[in-house]
């Protein structure tokens, strides 16, 4: 039997997306796991190719998002993450996975803080992608595309707003908000590192795998594609690694 | 320090034994206490404090619900009834009919935390709401926290444990912009700090347990500014083989999840008794401190155990704590729990405190001895503490140790049969006979403004979208919806993993109608919940609901009378429905002691339900889809305005009658209207609700897809309705549909004969909202500028 790509997701208290992420994985042909971290040890990275830190509220995130959570993997992991990134694995973190890479320092330099509306927010936003490099998670994808967010803590600030706007013009900034959303600097919703093997995105792909998950019933994919925006993030990913 | 001693009861008189239930805040009646001390002169022995704290929990209001299974002499217009018992006549043995009449449906209905219905042949749904209304009034954010959190737990506790998969959240407050003049009492919070403090309670467990929280509702009267009502509801699913469970002896009794503090004593108590201003400081102690990843914990250790088969009996630390928990466990089987083991929160507690803490986060399993060490090992993945409490024995009798000493030794059985309370109650029927012709409508287009902007119709968008509602990744219709993703929906409807088919929720409450007529308000919730969800795409036959009533005092005779009076008429919908309760609670004593004397609130049904989704085709949204459809009005228009948001806006108080609901020509057209959606006709559908048909018809053209041309004359009325009601009545039973025009002739002609019309259409020729009369223009709106009088109604106070 053929070997399907393997998807680890990385699951620590309070973290609540990792069924339906792990399910979206497997829409797409990946064989995925789900391991608490309390199981965690550099040998668990041996034959994954995408290690996944899906969204929730690691440790409630009482401190800063993601904080405890980073201290629990570098723990546990020290930097046997970044040495999987190095020898060509690929991390994916959503939502709370994307404050806990960006913690981590997997991702280029910021934090994730505090809406600047001080609330959560759940709705659907129009995503755009930069294009200006190449990341192995998009390239399924439109120009152009909707998912849904839900978070407290989204907002992408850098030390000095200039240093956002270079991340989106070298083209690591790879998704923006069409509108602002939250404040992010430069309306930043998804970094990748220089590897480009490393995303992170504040948005929830894995909500909107298809069609029937669009809060208009009308709602029509502009590629023709009969699934939902999420499924074709998940899909490019997959293609990525089953090329290889 | 002593800790526990006996308490002498045996000798004592009447007033005595009242006096010591009050010193020991037991809320037990002179009654249940001379009740007490004939058990025990019994015994030949005096009791200790742990065994009577676990006797004054047995038997309080809100675990026994002494109220509802009350003999009641009811006085209606001068005739006298007595009603044995309301949960045994109108909800049990009538549930129990309606399962008879669907064999196979309800799997699993009042014995456990929550009621099972069939999903498919592998899965069962089930769905449990609660109220957390007296602690939500005192510390608004940590009582809706940990109402959420309870009402978790119970789906968690449901069978050998349910995943949470939806929540809902329903509350009452008094207006936001209430002037601080108009609270005459101290020590009681703004309704705008009740209600930011509710919502943020609710967000921050719901979000943190990444359960969506899909339905809800807000009410907002002067009467609820004291007694704040918070509703708070989760549904789950499980697979069929772990519904059933049963104690046996040799089982080993352990705790999972958080650990055992003083916060939350007396909770149970507490809540079956009235506020006052004092409460806002004695009571602080009885509200618990809520902790959702210790619960998510606990959540993820529950699953994977059940799923490994480890759970032989589950349920949650709710009300009364592991006393209730061990008590349902051990009551008839009998057993031992050794008080040294509980894990503490802080050092000192004496024993009825460990036994009766009400301490967030805390599930009670029994399970096989040779399963505790794989269950430790789960434990310790999940990192949530597990505590050996002790093993059931088979003797009957509930023994409590601590420090080597028997606290507690108790014969459960003649603790089952609280005494039976007798109540008076009294009604008179309404004699409202205003027809809607008495109320001037001089500008409809106004008065449609008025309305899109009342506190009662406003959206709710700033609240939902603090609610994580798509977590999961399996809300299909969401709270939110329509093209531009904001407009009302009428029920939530969830994929559901491992099944073809969906679970609708809904919910309904109509205060308003209570005031007048609760008679009209129980049937007109049945009605309103089934029929959203029914427009939702659910079978009329696969729907079960849920009763939660909320009441001032029941000692009064005028306010039992209503409630009676309300139950009736909810039992006569469910029946006229086949729509059997599953599950229900209730709470009395939603009253407050001003300086001006109690203030009471009106008896508030909420009835919720869910359905079953047969086909992801069938779901069905709220919103226009097409600019060149056609709009057709099923069911018929009354004449009654009696309790309507209208006529509220009128002040047209009890003159009017309230509409009655016709629940079997309901019936007949929601089945229907359902196989319109089965043969792909129905585009959208709303139900007409508050507002009437002016407020739907707008909402509906919230999706901005196409303007709405109506003809009020093509609608069919009876009892001649005039054309304010034909605009603003809220008569029960009617949908407002989206049709093609090409399936117009078909869908008529499937309901020959019955009140069904074809009252206009979708254009694309403008966006506006277009209702004339024979020709004359009555509204001629802009849609947009109508949605942005209801979208911002809130935003100024959220």
């Amino acid at each position: 039997m053929e070997k399907r790509p393997h998807a680890l997701l990385l699951k620590f208290p309070g973290t609540n997306c990792d069924a339906e992420t792990a399910r979206a994985l497997e829409a797409v042909g990946f064989s995925a796991d789900v391991l608490p971290i309390s199981q965690v040890e550099p040998s668990k990275l041996e034959a994954v190719d995408l290690v996944v830190l899906s969204g929730g509220f690691s440790y409630g995130d009482y401190v800063m998002a993601g904080r405890l959570a980073q201290l629990v993997s570098e723990n546990a992991l020290g930097d046997s993450l970044k040495q999987f990134r190095d020898a060509g694995g690929y991390l994916l973190g959503i939502c709370n996975g994307f404050q806990i890479l960006t913690r981590m320092g997997l991702l280029p330099e910021g934090s994730l803080i505090h809406n600047d509306s001080g609330r959560f927010k759940c709705n659907w936003v129009k995503l755009k992608k930069s294009g200006l490099k190449d990341s192995p998670f998009l390239r399924a994808l439109p120009d152009e595309f909707e998912l849904p967010i839900a978070h407290a803590e989204g907002r992408f600030v850098t030390k000095q707003a200039s240093e956002a706007e270079a991340l989106v013009a070298s083209g690591l900034g790879v998704l923006t908000y069409a509108e602002d959303i939250n404040g992010s600097f430069s309306q930043i919703a998804g970094l990748q590192d220089e590897s480009g093997r490393v995303l992170g995105l504040m948005p929830h792909p894995e909500r909107f795998m298809e069609k029937a998950h669009h809060y208009d019933p009308d709602w029509t994919n502009v590629t023709g594609g009969k699934h939902g925006s999420g499924h074709y993030l998940f899909q490019s990913i997959f293609e990525e690694i089953s090329k290889k | 320090m002593s800790f526990y001693c006996h308490i002498p009861i045996t000798e004592l008189n009447g007033a005595e034994l009242e006096k010591l239930s009050s010193d020991m805040k037991l809320s037990l009646s002179r009654v249940d206490m001379e009740a007490v001390q004939v058990i025990f002169r019994d015994w030949k022995r005096e009791p200790t404090d742990v065994e009577l704290e676990v006797i004054a929990q047995t038997w309080s209001e809100h675990c026994k619900h002494r109220i509802f299974g009350a003999e009641i002499t009811h006085v209606k217009d001068g005739k006298s009834e007595v009603v044995s018992s309301l949960f045994m006549t109108y909800i049990k043995e009538l549930s129990e009919e309606i399962f008879a009449r669907k064999p196979g449906f309800v799997l699993s209905a009042f014995h456990d935390n929550a009621g099972f219905i069939e999903l498919d042949d592998k899965l069962a749904i089930c769905l449990k709401v609660e109220t957390h209304n007296h602690p939500s009034a005192i510390e608004p954010y940590a009582g809706a926290n940990t109402g959420l959190g309870g009402v978790i737990r119970d789906i968690l506790g449901a069978g050998k444990g349910a995943k949470p998969i939806a929540s809902l959240d329903v509350f009452c407050f008094g207006a936001p912009d209430t002037a601080a003049d108009e609270i005459k009492a101290d020590g009681v919070i703004h309704p705008l700090g009740v209600m930011r403090g509710v919502v943020r309670g609710v967000r921050d467990y719901g979000n943190r347990m990444g359960i969506p929280t899909v339905g809800g509702a807000i009410q907002f009267d002067p009467s609820y500014i004291y007694n704040p009502l918070v509703y708070c509801g989760t549904a789950g699913v499980i697979p069929r083989e772990y519904i059933d469970k049963e104690m046996s002896p040799g089982l080993k009794i352990i705790s999972v999840g958080g650990r055992t503090g003083r916060d939350g004593l007396h909770g149970a108590t507490f809540s079956s008794a009235a506020l006052g201003t004092d409460s806002h400081e004695e009571d602080l102690q009885a509200v618990q401190i809520g902790n959702p990843i210790e619960e998510k914990k606990a959540a993820d250790f529950v699953l994977e155990a059940r799923d490994r088969n480890l759970i032989e009996f589950i349920t949650d630390c709710g009300a009364g704590g592991y006393s209730s928990a061990a008590g349902e466990m051990l009551s008839e089987v009998g057993g031992e729990i050794f008080l040294d083991e509980v894990k503490l929160k802080e050092p000192g507690m004496v024993s009825w405190e460990i036994f009766i803490s009400e301490s967030q986060e805390r599930m009670v399993l029994a399970v096989k001895e040779e399963d505790l060490p794989e269950l430790k090992e789960l434990a310790d993945i999940y990192e949530t503490e597990l505590t050996e409490l002790g093993n059931s024995d088979g003797s009957g009798i509930l023994k409590v140790w601590h420090h080597g000493e028997l606290v507690c030794e108790l014969d459960c059985r003649p603790l089952h049969d609280a005494p039976t309370r007798h109540l008076q109650s009294t009604y008179t029927s309404p004699s409202g006979t205003a027809s809607s012709r008495d109320i001037e409508c001089m500008d409809p287009a106004a008065d449609l403004k008025a309305l899109l902007g009342d506190f009662a119709i406003v959206s709710r968008e700033p609240v939902i979208r603090e609610y994580d509602h798509e977590v999961q990744g399996n809300t299909l219709l969401k709270p939110l919806a329509g093209a531009a993703g904001d407009a009302p929906q009428d029920a939530a409807v969830m994929n559901i993993d491992g099944s073809e088919r969906l679970m609708a929720m809904s919910q309904a409450l109509l205060p308003e109608w209570g005031k007048y007529d609760p008679f009209a308000m129980g049937a007109a919730c049945v009605d309103e919940c089934f029929r959203q969800l029914v427009a939702a795409g659910s079978n009329p036959d696969k729907i079960a609901l849920l009763d939660n009533f909320c009441v001032g005092n029941p000692e009064d005779p005028k306010e039992l009378g209503e409630l009676v009076e309300c139950v009736k008429g909810m039992a006569g919908a469910a029946d006229a429905y086949s729509a059997p309760f599953i599950s229900g609670k209730d709470s009395f004593y939603n009253y407050f002691e001003t300086d001006e004397g109690p203030v009471s609130i009106p008896v508030t049904a909420l009835i919720s339900g869910i359905g079953v989704v047969d086909d992801k085709k069938h779901v069905t949204g709220a919103s226009i889809r097409h600019a060149d459809s056609v709009l057709c009005v099923i069911g018929a228009t009354g004449d009654a305005m009696g309790g309507s948001v209208y006529g509220r806006q009128k002040e047209l108080g009890d003159r009017a009658p309230l509409p009655v609901t016709h629940c079997d020509e309901h019936l007949e057209l929601y089945r229907a209207y359902h196989e319109a959606v089965k043969n792909g006709w129905i585009l959208a559908a709303h139900d007409i609700g508050e507002g009437g048909l002016a407020v739907a018809l707008a909402e509906m053209g919230f999706s901005g897809k196409a303007g709405v041309e109506v003809q009020l004359e093509k609608m069919v009325t009876g009892e001649d309705a005039s054309v304010t009601a034909c605009l603003f009545a809220e008569t029960p039973g009617r949908l407002l549909v989206e049709v093609a025009a090409a399936d117009v002739p078909a869908l008529l002609e499937s309901m020959l004969g019955a009140a069904v019309a074809e009252i206009g259409r979708t254009t694309d020729a403008h966006r506006n909202l277009q209702i004339s009369f024979d020709g004359k223009v009555l509204i001629d709106e802009a849609l947009n500028e109508l949605k942005a009088i209801w979208k911002n109604g809130l935003t100024p106070y959220y």
